[in-house]
């Protein structure tokens, strides 16, 4: 190599050699000098740190998971997740409008107003010039909280150090497409450089039929909450009834990464791994048969205040339950105004009552199975007879005994089917304290329903009744002989139908709400508690179901004759051996907010179809706050009994429909015509069944 | 000679280095297309989600019933002007 060349050769890998040499000085500079970070006029000075190149190259977009569908026991919708976006701004004003107070809160007024504007862009939307100035006027107050303006002076030049950045929600629940496209271009349309428009994806709860299922399905409310300054996460508040089963827990959030381009759009890294299938859960509720519950007591309820000797009722609950399983068909709930439904108590379960003679069967059927009852006695129900002064007046009970209607000798068959308060009492005298407290936990009075319902009310006996400090003698004078008719004793329509439904199918019985789940494709029965624990003999349900036939008859003395003529002018349909019931009716002193001591009367029913076997039990109570005559017979029987037969029409129906759908093997699934994707998927449930 | 072939490479290396770049764009470009597109999608599926679910709620037999009714009132009232 000639001298010339060697140079030559010299100073190009010198040359070379120099960049490293300079990045090394670069590096030390940035690391060393500047004490690894960088100023930035207006902002928190940039960490020179690893996490800080990652953060500026990457995204992540977290994405919540659906909480799952819940579907009725045909298939039917009942709450379902729905995609919609919650849209946020980083907010940097530009330097040009930095300068002077006036040129800032107009730049940030102008976008309050566009913003606005955008939000409003379907076209279909009514109202929509009162929603724009809603929304600036939402947005002007968030842009003043973040940027602090009336911290402003009032005019002249913007402080040093005050705030330039922000980022604040813009609108949650964007689902409608023109508007979506709107804010896709908000920023290019309207010329706005540093302002980023972030779409997060989110869910919102639907709840088709929401005015009949409020009070089961219950609620949810989820929204994305800051967690120090940057971090959001989703915070799901006031979950309740259905919603708040484990199986709808969305805790496992997805996330999926992006990277980040030179100019900082982000483009997608890889799609989702494994995307999530939403569980399903199936309620025990018939939503075709809840509606006919809620048309049926509504239009009782009302129907009763338009009969001049009645004023409307207070409230009322209507409850339907499959015996087989404990299935809650149907629960509606009415109050008397124009109060918004949701905002009341659902009395099938919150609002208690003392039920009256409904209870006669319960308390007849213990007392048949414990073996202090013969059904073959004939009892002295007359008032005032020798056996009332000898078994009743003699333990000096404040207040006496009365029936409706005056009764004669009376075998505990006619009792029932009479409705003999005083006849009741010799029964309910039969029975220890003792008894009487395990009658109360073997029909379950006064313990939860286990349903996981919020606000539940328990009600029970008095307290006073099981107090030690009470004698016994004060227990058989009073407790005893009131139990025996309803009385003293607090309950809900729900734990009616419970107590009956443990007198048919056992201690253990309990209602149930949720048929099943679908996890990840594979069904998971939820297990049915009816039939277990100790029940009473056949022949003892026998018995007491005989009587309850026998007061839904022609009889002017049983206490379903009104039910049974009227359904017989009504519907042309003889009730008698159709559906057996009792009827019941209560006077009542109750505590009223604003009110005092009010006199109440409260009316029920407990219908079961059909008589042989029970498949179906109905419980009505309607709760009226004055003392006029309201009978169980004549306002809560129809209701229930209208409700029955519709039930076994329909299932009649479906029946038909399923034998001329040969194959489908009566699978329940969500219907065609559904919205969204609810994860049903009726091959892997038919699997596992 | 021996120049000619480094200073070949060396082009070689560089043409290689740019095309790489050049591919690597191209491919963020297209990923970038298609996430938008992506988003169109989503955009419209929730969309679509909404009107389902819009629907579904309006033919509820209480809705239809109301509708109905909305519509008979309707009916009756523009033959009662027509009449006066």
């Amino acid at each position: 190599m000639k001298q010339g060349e060697l140079r030559r050769v010299r100073f190009a890998f010198g040359a070379l050699g120099a960049v490293p040499v300079f990045l090394v000085g670069w590096l030390g500079w940035l690391q060393v000098a500047q004490a690894g970070e960088l100023d930035r006029e207006g902002r928190a000075p940039l960490q020179l740190v690893p996490a800080t190149a990652d953060r500026q190259s990457q995204r992540a977009e977290s994405v919540p998971a659906p909480r799952g569908t819940i579907v009725d026991r045909n298939g039917s919708m009942l709450a379902i997740d729905r995609e919609v976006y919650e849209v946020r701004a980083s907010v940097v004003v530009p330097k040009r409008y930095r300068r002077d107070v006036h040129v800032f809160t107009g730049w940030l007024a102008r976008l309050a107003e566009d913003l606005a504007k955008t939000l409003v862009a379907d076209p279909e939307l009514p109202g929509r010039d009162e929603l724009r100035r809603r929304h600036a006027q939402r947005l002007a107050g968030q842009f003043a909280r973040a940027f602090r303006t009336d911290a402003l002076p009032a005019a002249g030049a913007l402080p040093e150090k005050h705030p330039v950045v922000a980022d604040l929600l813009v609108a949650n629940g964007i689902d409608v497409l023109s508007v979506v496209q709107a804010l896709r271009g908000f920023c290019v349309r309207h010329a706005y450089e540093t302002v980023t428009l972030h779409f997060l994806r989110s869910f919102e709860r639907a709840y088709p039929d929401r005015e009949f299922t409020f009070g089961l399905v219950g609620h949810v409310d989820t929204r994305w909450e800051s967690v120090g300054h940057t971090a959001k996460s989703l915070v799901t508040q006031g979950v309740c009834g259905l919603e708040s089963f484990v199986v709808l827990d969305p805790s496992d959030a997805q996330s999926r990464s992006f990277l980040n381009d030179g100019t900082g759009r982000s483009y997608f890294q890889a799609p989702f791994e494994d995307v999530r299938v939403p569980n399903v859960l199936q309620a025990t509720l018939d939503i075709e048969l809840q509606r006919i519950a809620v048309r049926e007591l509504t239009a009782q309820a009302n129907a009763v205040g338009k009969d001049a000797t009645a004023s409307i009722p207070k409230w009322g609950a209507l409850v339907l339950v499959e015996v087989a399983t404990g299935d809650v068909l149907a629960a509606a709930s009415w109050h008397r105004g124009d109060h918004l439904p949701q905002a009341t108590a659902f009395t099938p379960y919150q609002s208690l009552c003392e039920p009256g003679s409904i209870v006669k069967p319960l308390v007849f059927a213990y007392a048949l199975e414990a073996g202090v009852l013969d059904w073959s006695h004939v009892y002295d129900c007359r008032p005032g007879g020798a056996t009332y002064r000898e078994v009743i007046a003699q333990l000096g009970r404040a207040k006496p005994v009365r029936d409706d209607h005056d009764c004669a000798d009376l075998t505990p068959h006619g009792i029932i089917v009479n409705s003999s308060n005083i006849g009741a009492s010799y029964v309910g005298l039969g029975l220890s304290r003792d008894q009487w407290r395990d009658y109360m936990s073997f029909y379950g009075f006064g313990t939860s329903l286990r349903l996981n319902l919020p606000h539940e009310c328990l009600g029970g006996p008095n307290p006073l009744s099981f107090d030690p400090n009470t004698s016994t003698r004060g227990f058989r004078a009073n407790s005893a002989i009131s139990f025996s008719f309803g009385y003293e004793l607090g309950v809900s329509a729900m734990h009616l139908a419970r107590a009956y439904l443990r007198m048919l199918r056992g201690k253990g019985a309990e209602l149930r709400l949720c048929r099943g789940v679908e996890i990840g494709g594979r069904w998971y029965d939820a297990p049915s508690a009816a039939g277990s624990g100790p029940r009473f003999r056949r022949d003892v349900v026998e018995a007491v179901t005989e009587a309850m036939a026998d007061v839904v008859s022609d009889d002017p003395h049983a206490t379903g004759h009104h039910v049974h003529a009227r359904m017989l002018k009504e519907l042309g349909i003889d009730l008698h051996r159709v559906i057996a019931g009792k009827t019941g009716t209560a006077a009542s002193r109750v505590g009223i907010p604003g009110r005092g001591s009010v006199n109440v009367r409260n009316a029920s029913f407990v219908g079961l179809l059909p008589v042989e076997s029970p498949r179906w039990l109905a419980v009505c109570v309607l709760q009226k706050d004055d003392s006029a005559l309201f009978y169980g017979g004549s306002y809560a029987a129809p209701p229930a009994v209208r409700l029955l037969l519709r039930c076994q029409e329909l299932e009649g129906r479906r029946q038909l429909r399923q034998e001329s759908q040969s194959g489908s093997g009566g699978q329940a699934r969500a219907t065609s015509g559904s919205p969204g994707d609810s994860g049903w998927s009726p091959g892997a449930s038919e699997k596992q069944r | 000679m021996r120049w000619l072939l480094a200073g070949l490479l060396f082009a070689l290396a560089v043409g290689l280095a740019i095309g790489t770049a050049a591919i690597r764009a191209d491919n963020a470009r297209y990923r970038f297309a298609v996430e938008q597109l992506l988003r169109d999608v989503r955009d419209r599926k929730v969309e679509l989600e909404r009107l389902k679910l819009q629907r579904f709620e309006s033919s509820s037999p209480e809705r239809l019933a109301a509708e109905h009714w909305a519509h008979l009132e309707a009916e009756a009232t523009r033959r009662q002007e027509a009449l006066q």
